[in-house]
């Protein structure tokens, strides 16, 4: 199987964790201890620090390895912090940044129309994934509400966590059609079995957490899941590279492993 | 491939290994208020064992957790239709002393066949570990050298490290299990093990926390160090998975997997370990 993890991040966080990666460099060492061969990542500068510094830091961290993708984080723009949507899309293009992050809670702003409709309609018409994770910065509440204004969107969401979000995130994955969610703390028994049933296995893309997770617990968790090798691919592997497709064309295929 | 020892190389390709069995020494079963599980009755849980290599589980069923009305009943059900799979703890619910009287008149005649030991969710029932309303099985499990298996979670006034210190100084002889290994403190889980020789780290919902069974491992040994996964919470094979890629020995990955487990279980579940 190849994996393909959606959400990993590097850098060194403000608050210290255990285990902590610091590099790019340290990041694909890891990765390839666990047999992941690429993975979409952001700097956790992006969040601790301010969106400007760690979309810099993680686009020369990630420049000379074509294995790593990067996703930006963004932020309102009405004070001009950030450029316009087709200014950004251009420089994500041009530095392999192929989707982005939003921290609203944490960066004190609301993800929706008033604040951010200019990018949003953009990232709908261009079909760029926004990732957002429930353990920094946005609630069920925001995703609820940003997905009611924003229907067609594109959004994974990802570390829902431990306790069972099924409540949670069926509805939307029902009601929207493009909405998905990773499997960053998705440890449910059975969990990965039940959703592709439900909804096939289009909706799931492998996320390891990592560095607070270990690559290894959600890759044997899906190895060993009982639904077809080819579900389990495209949980691994080809979902991410499709979302990636669409908004960007040949960037993943042109890059040879 | 998670890693590259032998070990994991055997799970990875067959999600199961007949060397290294696994005792999930934390569960629980049935329906619960706030989580959907696709998998919580007996059978199913017994069909995700099969799938994981999980020699046996040692639960507390939901019901048993939260309703006095039903009590150990669930509990003691399921073990009888899968006795060669399942063990259960005796639910202890401090706020109803009438029902403890009961569960320990009743432990006797129920152990080993269904009981191997007790369980006490001090958070949930808000009633501290060290409280006077424990004590009757606290002074049982102490003269008989039994496994507690007691949720711990770092600075809970209710089963936090001071507690859990204050009842390991209290009593001894108890085979005392942290469930979650006083989540979060995790150093202050290390003093513990390392000061009583009678407690258990136990990893249901440690797993997920990247670098605490490294932690663990270096600093108490493998040998007190316990797997477990709350089922049908958590999946087998995602603590699996952790334990291979963690940057430990697969000697360690033995002991946390079974031979500690074995060790405890022995005296009490002979002819079932053998």
């Amino acid at each position: 199987m190849r994996f393909f993890d959606c959400n990993a991040f590097f850098g060194l966080p403000a608050r210290r964790p255990l285990a902590p990666v610091a590099t790019a460099e340290a990041l694909l060492a890891e990765m390839d201890h666990a047999g992941v061969d690429r993975a979409l990542v952001w700097h956790i500068a992006q969040h601790d620090v301010a969106a400007q510094t760690g979309n810099r830091l993680l686009t020369e961290s990630i420049a000379a390895f074509d294995r790593l993708y990067g996703c930006w984080t963004v932020l309102p723009n009405h004070a001009s912090e950030l450029p316009a949507p087709a200014v950004l899309f251009e420089q994500m293009y041009k530095t392999r940044t192929v989707a982005l992050r939003a921290f609203p809670d944490d960066h004190r702003f609301l993800l929706g129309e008033v604040s951010m409709g200019d990018l949003l309609s953009a990232m709908v018409l261009r079909r760029v994934p926004l990732f957002v994770s429930l353990i920094r910065g946005i609630t069920w509440r925001g995703i609820y509400d940003v997905l009611e204004a924003f229907p067609e969107l594109t959004c994974v969401v990802c570390d829902h966590g431990c306790w069972g979000e099924d409540r949670m995130f069926r509805p939307l994955l029902e009601r929207y059609p493009h909405v998905y969610i990773d499997t960053a703390q998705y440890l449910l028994d059975g969990g990965i079995e039940a959703l592709v049933s439900d909804y096939g296995a289009n909706r799931l893309l492998f996320g390891s957490g990592f560095p607070e997770s270990y690559f290894g617990g959600m890759m044997m968790a899906l190895k060993h899941a009982d639904i077809p090798l080819e579900a389990k691919q495209a949980v691994a592997y080809g979902n991410l590279e499709r979302l990636i497709e669409r908004a960007w064309g040949d960037i993943v295929k042109e890059v040879v492993v | 491939m998670i890693g590259r020892s032998p070990l994991a190389r055997e799970f990875w390709k067959h999600g199961r290994v007949a060397a290294c069995p696994i005792y999930d020494m934390h569960g629980h079963m049935g329906h619960f208020h706030s989580i959907y599980f696709p998998r919580a009755d007996a059978a199913s849980m017994v069909r995700t064992m099969d799938e994981a290599g999980v020699r046996l589980l040692v639960f507390s069923h939901h019901a048993a957790l939260n309703s006095p009305d039903l009590a150990n009943e669930p509990s003691i059900a399921a073990v009888k239709e899968f006795p060669d799979r399942l063990r259960a703890y005796c639910m202890i619910n401090p706020n109803y002393p009438e029902q403890v009287a009961r569960d320990l008149a009743a432990f006797s005649n129920l152990f080993p066949q269904v009981y191997v030991g007790f369980k006490f969710l001090s958070d949930y029932h808000q009633v501290a570990l060290t409280d006077p309303r424990y004590a009757p099985a606290w002074e049982m499990a102490n003269e008989r050298a039994l496994p507690v298996l007691a949720h711990t979670w770092g600075g809970s006034a209710y089963d936090g490290e001071a507690v859990v210190r204050e009842v390991a100084e209290r009593y001894p002889q108890v085979r005392f299990l942290l469930g979650h290994a006083c989540h979060g403190a995790w150093h202050a889980a290390v003093a513990l093990a390392r000061d009583f020789p009678n407690i258990y780290l136990e990893l249901t919902a440690v797993f997920d926390d990247r670098g605490v069974i490294e932690i663990f491992v270096e600093e108490v040994g493998s040998e007190r160090i316990l797997f477990g996964t709350d089922l049908p919470w958590f999946d087998p094979h995602h603590a699996i998975g952790v334990l291979m890629n963690a940057d430990i020995s697969d000697a360690d990955r033995h002991n946390i997997c079974h031979r500690n487990a074995e060790k405890l279980l022995a005296p009490i579940l002979p002819d079932l370990i053998a």
